[in-house]
């Protein structure tokens, strides 16, 4: 709550609730709200559905399994400016591999670079690197649902897409939730991808709220301001972090 | 649920498996053949898949003033360090948040992990003021301090899962036998969670290796690690793909199989210990 001048040394100024004004009316900063909200929602609702559908296609292997999931992992650990480079040389528009494959099927546009398309462009990148995740999560549900389970279902004549929904599904749910929860908490953690592929462009397009953060912070240097909407971002990961903890609590207490 | 399978349904699932391997792997393997390819290769409109493979890129990486044996002496000093502290202090703190009966445990437990949660982003500003005053930017010990903020309750709550999953029995009958409090925990709890220690340790090196936000924001010259020198091949006279694919590899393989290493505890550390893998 208050005004912060860098030169020579911190000095505070007190402005009462004039930043927190601010960011109520100022249209920019609601902008990469919204442009967070949706960025939000697309990659960790992307990333469940095709996530549980190819922990379920993984499942349903006999052979090979380990490697196909030892593979099907490996996104995982790259760093994430690496993902946001080799989005950018996959997409070059000159010599890009995937471009040229759009080429292929008459899309010739660079994608990172255009307003319509840049925003669709990080959120692919960021299912690329997350979707292993919650596979693996919901991987590890599936091999504890009871086998029995599935047999009764089998026999009282339901189908596999009956038993997926009726048995399978709900008897993950529980799993389910906590890959929705840990991946929401990174989601709203991170914003390397999009800091090095478009830096918020094109025309502001991709500009999430935490980078519209860090420019004010560290190109403005308006460190009072900056700090009211961390505290915002704050207020929201301290909530899912609660879900967590009161789940993690209830699964204690189910197990004594 | 495999028994009767229609040909049908078997061939839809290979397409399917070899469909989501390639939208896995095809930008790995793309960026590895990428940084053994000749410059003119790599520019070229159409891709070229056969080409004779050279190690032109790596070499340019550690001559010609590029220097990133410093960088990744840097990446690994501050990586290293700081997984090492926070899997130290994270098996103590970890041991003390299971077997603690305090009141108010919950809360600590909570306040531990939400400043694991924090947005890098909001984090970044306040560590950067008193970073500031304490005379830490641009320095290896600065980064490794930075790192720990996230590194040690993520490391406190996967020790405190692991230790959750041993029986108390095995320690208290070491008390009966006469062990101390810390003799129970050093000889009996911590070696029965060696793969804990060794999936926290991973971990932590995996999330601070690949940290960009804070080495750019609190680095300078003589603190920069790796992911900073893949950005800083990126200049005004254009990008050099084949020492920016050659980094990535450098970047990423190492962390890759570090990974792999430890996948049956993955789920266990990674959900924090809310699920228990396969």
């Amino acid at each position: 709550m208050s005004k912060v001048t860098l030169i020579g040394g911190v000095s505070l100024t007190g402005v009462g609730g004039d930043n927190w004004s601010k960011m109520f009316s100022d249209p920019a900063v609601s902008a990469s709200w919204k442009i967070s909200a949706f960025y939000f929602v697309a990659t960790v609702g992307i990333e469940m559905l095709l996530g549980v559908g190819i922990a379920i296609l993984v499942h349903e292997r006999l052979f090979g399994r380990n490697i196909l999931v030892s593979i099907l992992l490996m996104p995982m650990f790259v760093a994430p400016v690496i993902v946001g480079l080799l989005g950018r040389f996959l997409t070059d528009s000159s010599f890009g591999l995937y471009s040229w494959l759009l080429r292929l099927v008459g899309i010739d546009s660079n994608v990172l670079g255009s307003p319509r398309t840049a925003l669709a462009a990080v959120v692919a990148l960021d299912v690329w690197e997350w979707t292993p995740l919650i596979m693996l999560i919901t991987l590890a549900g599936l091999s504890a649902v009871p086998q029995p389970l599935i047999e009764a279902a089998s026999l009282d004549g339901a189908g596999y897409f009956k038993r997926l929904w009726y048995v399978v599904i709900p008897s993950i749910s529980g799993v389910l939730l906590v890959a929705l929860l840990i991946r929401a908490m990174d989601a709203i953690r991170f914003f390397d991808i999009i800091w090095i592929t478009t830096n918020g462009g094109p025309a502001d397009t991709t500009k999430i709220i935490p980078l519209r953060l860090y420019e004010i912070a560290f190109r403005f240097f308006d460190l009072g301001y900056a700090a009211a909407i961390g505290l915002t971002m704050l207020l929201f990961s301290i909530i899912v972090a609660n879900l967590f903890v009161a789940l993690l609590e209830k699964k204690k207490g189910a197990a004594q | 649920m495999i028994a009767r399978r229609s040909r049908f349904a078997s061939v839809v699932l290979q397409i399917l498996t070899v469909l989501v391997v390639l939208f896995t792997a095809v930008p790995l393997v793309w960026m590895a053949l990428s940084s053994i390819k000749p410059t003119n290769d790599i520019m070229s409109h159409d891709p070229v898949f056969f080409f004779r493979p050279t190690l032109e890129h790596y070499r340019g990486l550690f001559t010609n003033g590029n220097h990133v044996d410093r960088y990744l002496v840097n990446s690994l000093v501050a990586a290293g360090v700081s997984s090492l502290i926070a899997t130290a202090l994270g098996a103590l703190g970890g041991y003390g948040l299971s077997r603690s009966t305090m009141r108010g445990k919950r809360h600590l437990a909570f306040w531990i992990i939400s400043t694991r949660m924090a947005p890098i982003a909001a984090v970044l500003l306040p560590l950067f003021l008193i970073f500031r005053r304490l005379g830490l930017l641009d320095s290896l010990s600065g980064l490794v301090v930075a790192y720990l903020t996230f590194n040690l309750p993520f490391a406190i709550w996967i020790m405190a899962a692991f230790f959750d999953s041993l029986p108390g029995s095995l320690e208290e009958a070491a008390r009966v036998d006469g062990c101390s409090r810390w003799a129970a925990f050093w000889r009996i709890s911590l070696p029965l969670t060696r793969a804990g220690l060794v999936t926290t340790w991973i971990l932590c090196l995996v999330f601070s290796w690949n940290d960009y936000s804070f080495a750019q924001t609190f680095s300078g010259t003589s603190s920069q690690t790796l992911p900073i020198a893949a950005t800083q091949l990126i200049t005004q006279t254009g990008i050099d793909w084949g020492q920016l694919t050659a980094v990535g590899v450098i970047v990423v393989v190492p962390m890759v199989i570090a990974g792999l290493a430890v996948r049956r505890w993955l789920v266990t550390g990674l959900t924090l210990g809310a699920v228990t893998g396969e």
